[in-house]
């Protein structure tokens, strides 16, 4: 059952572009859409959005690599530490949790060297691989969104995202422990 | 909110850099200013003048210990380049790599290198004195050099992004003037029309949000990040405050940053690649973990809204 499920992923996985790509433009050529005409007229909105983000996307970006070069999330760490062991979280995980919403780079490395160290099957290897994948850098998609329309006030987008980001946290560590079997 | 966040972020960073570099500098954590001992048989035996050598240079665990306090150490080795100017004196460029002690790479990375650090060398009764150029201000420098290194790479991000969003929206325009788009953005309204009722339903950015969560969900990273943009188009255009958020753009971006996987790609690809026995064993841990989230995450986004400093009438277009 399991094995079949996840044969259907991987398959869906790999179709999903194609899939798409073939759906959209051949029900579009039966609708009588002149494909590459139209087409084309859409990609060109590609280039302005894109240049539109850059602003955006440096300063944001800027002030999370200080952020990190400085090694201020040690920091944090030591701060949140005594919570979390309070809480029964694995403390392995904590730069994870931190580093997540910060920098989609980052928070990889910090994966993959933590399944170095505890293995990728090990309780803490699972909880920080669910963790990456169920959440998105909260950060990157602020800059990257509202940049893209020359949104300033982002009202409470922040704070709904980091504490959507804190539950997913909770979330994995949850579901990890009652599935995997603590 | 951002603006201080933003701030916060660079000035707890600049002040924690300042602060470990004057630990340092009164620990002395680097042991500027005192040579080092170390010893080759190999380097004792062929160093004449003019030689250039390749040889590894044993550094014990006590002359470690006498240079970086608080350091747990253990005996060193390096493959190191020797040039010897004279047969008592000469030059060193000591390989640094990532089974170098950690003290040791940062040193390299200080000095310029991370690959190599050299040392004047001087031949002594036993052994040979090893001396490195002073090492300060490592966190300063590391970021000044982070801040203007990810200033380029945020560019590279952008225009590397003009391709894929021209390729996504090009196919995505095809589908809105065959009707696609409002077709299947029909299918879901029952959800839309509570998730985001200040956006009329049949509107173009439904269907391009709809596009961007479905390939979010599916793990395809690059289509989802064209449909979200284009789907912030079309919400700006619903806007009656420029620079200012909507309730519907803010929704909507806690659907994106907490997305509901199906497939988490990468963390897959991640733990097959660390060896896994069971790489896709967090599918459904993820799905849960991420379902929990962005159910929480929309609910957050419309209490959030109602909060005195975020809400809509007291912010101000700029």
């Amino acid at each position: 059952m399991m094995e079949t499920l996840r044969t259907i992923v991987s398959i869906l996985s790999v179709l999903a572009v194609p899939a798409f790509m073939l759906f959209f433009l051949v029900y579009g050529a039966f609708r009588k859409v002149k494909v590459y005409e139209v087409a084309v007229e859409g990609a060109k909105e590609g280039f302005q959005i894109a240049v539109r983000i850059i602003p955006y996307l440096v300063l944001m970006l800027v002030s999370i690599a200080i952020f990190r070069a400085s090694g201020a999330m040690d920091v944090f760490i030591a701060m949140f530490s005594p919570i979390t062991d309070a809480l029964g979280i694995p403390g392995e995980s904590l730069p994870m949790a931190i580093m997540r919403p910060l920098s989609g780079s980052g928070s990889l490395g910090v994966m993959a060297e933590i399944m170095k160290t505890h293995g990728p099957d090990s309780m803490v290897g699972i909880l920080v691989s669910t963790l990456y994948g169920s959440t998105e850098t909260t950060f990157y998609v602020l800059a990257v969104y509202f940049g893209s329309v020359g949104i300033r006030n982002t009202r409470h987008a922040l704070p709904t995202g980091l504490l959507a980001d804190f539950i997913a946290f909770i979330a994995a560590v949850v579901f990890v422990t009652l599935l995997m079997g603590g | 909110m951002l603006n201080h966040i933003w701030l916060a972020l660079i000035v707890i960073g600049i002040l924690t850099a300042a602060g470990r570099d004057i630990h340092d500098a009164v620990q002395n954590s680097y042991g500027n200013g005192i040579p080092w001992r170390s010893y080759s048989v190999e380097l004792d035996s062929v160093a004449t003048a003019g030689s250039v050598l390749s040889v590894s240079l044993r550094v014990p665990a006590e002359e470690i210990d006498a240079h970086f306090p608080g350091v747990e150490a253990s005996e060193a080795l390096f493959t190191s380049r020797i040039m010897m100017q004279s047969s008592r004196e000469g030059s060193a460029a000591l390989r640094i790599d990532a089974s170098s002690p950690e003290r040791f790479r940062t040193m390299a990375k200080a000095l310029g290198n991370e690959d190599e650090i050299m040392a004047r060398i001087r031949r002594l009764d036993d052994g040979w004195e090893l001396r490195f150029e002073n090492v300060s201000l490592v966190y300063l420098k590391s970021v000044t050099n982070a801040a203007f290194e990810i200033a380029g790479t945020a560019v590279s991000i952008a225009i590397g992004l003009i391709g894929i969003m021209a390729m996504w929206l090009g196919v995505m325009r095809v589908a809105e003037q065959a009707g696609l788009i409002t077709r299947l953005a029909g299918l879901v309204r029952p959800l839309t029309r509570r998730i985001f009722p200040d956006v009329p339903q049949d509107h173009p950015a439904i269907g391009s949000m709809i596009m961007n969560i479905s390939a979010n969900m599916l793990g395809l990273g690059n289509a989802a990040t064209p449909f979200g943009l284009k789907a912030m188009e079309e919400l700006n255009k619903l806007n009656s405050k420029s620079g200012v958020a909507t309730d519907a753009m803010v929704t909507f971006l806690a659907l994106n940053t907490s997305c509901v996987t199906l497939i988490p790609a990468t963390a897959i690809a991640v733990r097959a690649a660390a060896g896994s026995a069971d790489p896709a064993i967090i599918i459904g841990t993820s799905f849960l973990a991420s379902l929990t989230a962005t159910i929480c995450a929309v609910v957050l986004s419309k209490l959030l809204s109602r909060v005195r400093m975020f809400r809509w009438d007291r912010s101000e277009a700029t």
